[in-house]
């Protein structure tokens, strides 16, 4: 029982990892908190949605998903915080900018769906049960993990093993040296935004497919989970993010499991107190916040 | 005449109660606290009002000043771990905070009513209490400006490093502000609880905060002025039209967005800025020296 919850809660940890990681590699590089992930993260879902709905195959619908999330990112960057990074004032700015850009988002998709709850259609992921050593596994959660494993490495080669990621670590730890070897500071952030718009659109459609419930406002739970999961791993580390989400998931599965279910949130965010007020930086030490800076 | 005044008296109602949480999120920014736990301490000082007259049969002033003074320990209690945390951290920090009194309020059936929400509570306060008690807090804010106290909250705000080389202990001026952010909040929760009969648990959460937050970032954060002009603006905003109300929720994103990006300051304090400098500049002296002393 208890080693099936804690599978339960790795596979949807992979889930949050995906949309966690987009939110602390923003903050990483900017210190900009964009409060509006988790409006875009619900668009994912609603771009599968409907691809499928038009009778198209769901490869297609997350390609679609990741288009236009990464795209709908780098939007809201340039209308909400280039030009707050200009005045210096970022901090409180971004998070009331981001904010504002959520709310527009929900709002739209909200118009657009008519409030209405949609799921995807039965036969859109089939439905076999493998089961193993005692423990069951859907293909559908077998489709989850094998997608987040292979989102979270490619980041990571990405960030710490190509000349792109390079060129990212060098603007986060200093723009103004790394417009002196030809970077691009303002094209790097567009890139990492749209990267950052694309995890949290692939775990839209995760989220979408799992739990079959598409709304407008499906994003905020996700965003304040991802808050603990980001405070919890170091803010801007992309390891911790990584390690909390998969932690985050389990605690929560369990949480539901074994204690009154109306306790769940709240023990979730005492904890994200706690962990606040006894390690502010993360669970890894100050070394792991921002990790993007100082590695080579 | 008397259908026209008694048709907006709801309205007004409304504006001041909301007038009322906005200066409990104005003093927490003004003593440079991120603080957006407002809409926690609203709902601790409305519930400890509630509860009080619903389950014990309290007249309604013991319930409210029960709420004040639960509001200011909560907000002392809090104010210990978060001057620990800066900025991005304290604000994460009051978020969670929020998320714990919401889900603490629907999981604490017996007390709160769940989320049936809390009925059946005496309707006591009308438009003259509310109006007293807006204007008061409304003095008290004028008077901390006009005072030693108002002018050590500017230096903290402006620059934390600066103001302990002038000797000020922060950590106690912040904790001052806080305070009177919760108490203040606590005031205006027990009002509204005994001017609407009933309450809900989700009422106090992210869109409350959202709301209050959006009227002081359009008002403006430093004079008094600043958060009766936005609450104001975006009290009447809805009624003036009615396709406003239909899309609330998108005026209210675009305007945080057009605010913070456009009129960092706010409606009121860009104003009065503009206004000084006119002034400046009509008795001669130096219009652009003087401007640059007045802006910082």
């Amino acid at each position: 029982m208890i080693a099936q919850q804690l599978l339960n809660g790795l596979i949807v940890g992979g889930v949050y990892a995906l949309f966690a990681l987009g939110f602390t590699l923003v903050f990483g590089i900017q210190k900009i908190l964009n409060l509006a992930h988790g409006a875009i993260f619900t668009v994912g879902a609603f771009v599968s949605w409907y691809v499928v709905s038009l009778g198209l195959p769901l490869l297609l619908g997350i390609l679609a998903s990741i288009v236009v999330c990464g795209l709908l990112s780098m939007l809201v960057e340039f209308v909400c915080f280039s030009r707050l990074r200009k005045t210096g004032d970022e901090e409180f700015g971004a998070i009331i900018s981001s904010i504002g850009a959520g709310l527009v988002i929900m709002t739209v998709v909200q118009r657009l769906s008519n409030t209405r709850v949609l799921r995807f259609p039965f036969e859109t992921f089939p439905v076999r049960i493998y089961e193993f050593a005692g423990l069951r596994i859907t293909l559908l959660q077998l489709f989850m993990v094998g997608c987040a494993a292979l989102l979270v490495l490619a980041l990571y080669i990405l960030i710490y093993r190509t000349s792109f990621g390079r060129r990212i670590r060098a603007v986060t730890d200093n723009e103004r040296a790394s417009t002196l070897v030809a970077i691009n500071p303002n094209a790097t952030y567009r890139q990492v935004y749209f990267i950052s718009g694309a995890l949290a659109g692939v775990a839209g459609v995760l989220v979408g497919l799992a739990f079959s419930s598409i709304h407008f406002a499906m994003g905020e739970p996700y965003l304040l989970f991802a808050f603990v999961i980001v405070i919890l791993g170091g803010l801007g580390s992309i390891l911790g993010a990584t390690i909390a989400a998969l932690l985050f998931g389990m605690m929560q599965t369990l949480t539901i499991a074994f204690l009154p279910s109306g306790l769940t949130n709240t023990i979730i965010f005492l904890a994200l107190f706690l962990i606040l007020m006894v390690r502010p930086n993360g669970l890894f030490g100050k070394e792991a916040a921002g990790a993007l800076r100082g590695r080579r | 005449m008397s259908d026209f005044i008694f048709n907006y008296i709801p309205v007004f109602d409304l504006f001041l109660l909301h007038l009322g949480f906005a200066f409990s999120q104005y003093i927490a920014l003004r003593s440079g606290v991120f603080s957006l736990a407002t809409a926690a301490f609203a709902g601790i000082g409305a519930y400890t009002a509630g509860i009080l007259s619903v389950k014990l049969g309290l007249p309604s002033p013991v319930g409210i000043a029960a709420g004040v003074v639960l509001g200011t320990a909560a907000a002392l209690f809090l104010s210990l771990p978060l001057s620990k945390l800066r900025g991005v951290y304290q604000a994460i920090a009051t978020v969670a905070f929020v998320q714990i009194v919401v889900s603490l309020n629907i999981y604490l059936e017996g007390l709160t009513g769940g989320a049936m929400g809390l009925n059946g509570i005496p309707h006591t306060v009308g438009t003259p209490v509310l109006f007293v008690a807006a204007a008061g807090v409304a003095y008290m804010m004028w008077a901390i400006n006009r005072t030693r106290l108002g002018r050590t909250f500017d230096v903290i705000r402006e620059d934390e490093a600066v103001a302990v080389s002038l000797g000020v202990p922060m950590a106690r001026y912040q904790t001052l502000g806080f305070a009177l952010s919760g108490g203040i909040a606590g005031l205006f929760g027990g009002l509204e609880a005994h001017h609407t009969y009933a309450l809900e648990p989700n009422q106090f959460g992210f869109t409350f905060l959202i709301a209050i937050l959006s009227y002081v970032v359009l008002g403006g954060r430093s004079s008094v002025l600043g958060p009766i002009v936005g609450t104001a603006v975006l009290i009447a905003l809805p009624e003036i039209a009615r396709p406003l109300d239909e899309n609330r929720v998108l005026v209210y994103g675009l305007l945080l967005i057009l605010v913070i990006n456009f009129l960092p300051r706010g409606i009121a304090d860009t104003a009065i800025d503009r206004l000084r400098l006119r002034r400046v500049a009509r008795s001669g002296s130096a219009p652009a020296k003087a401007g640059k002393a007045v802006e910082t």
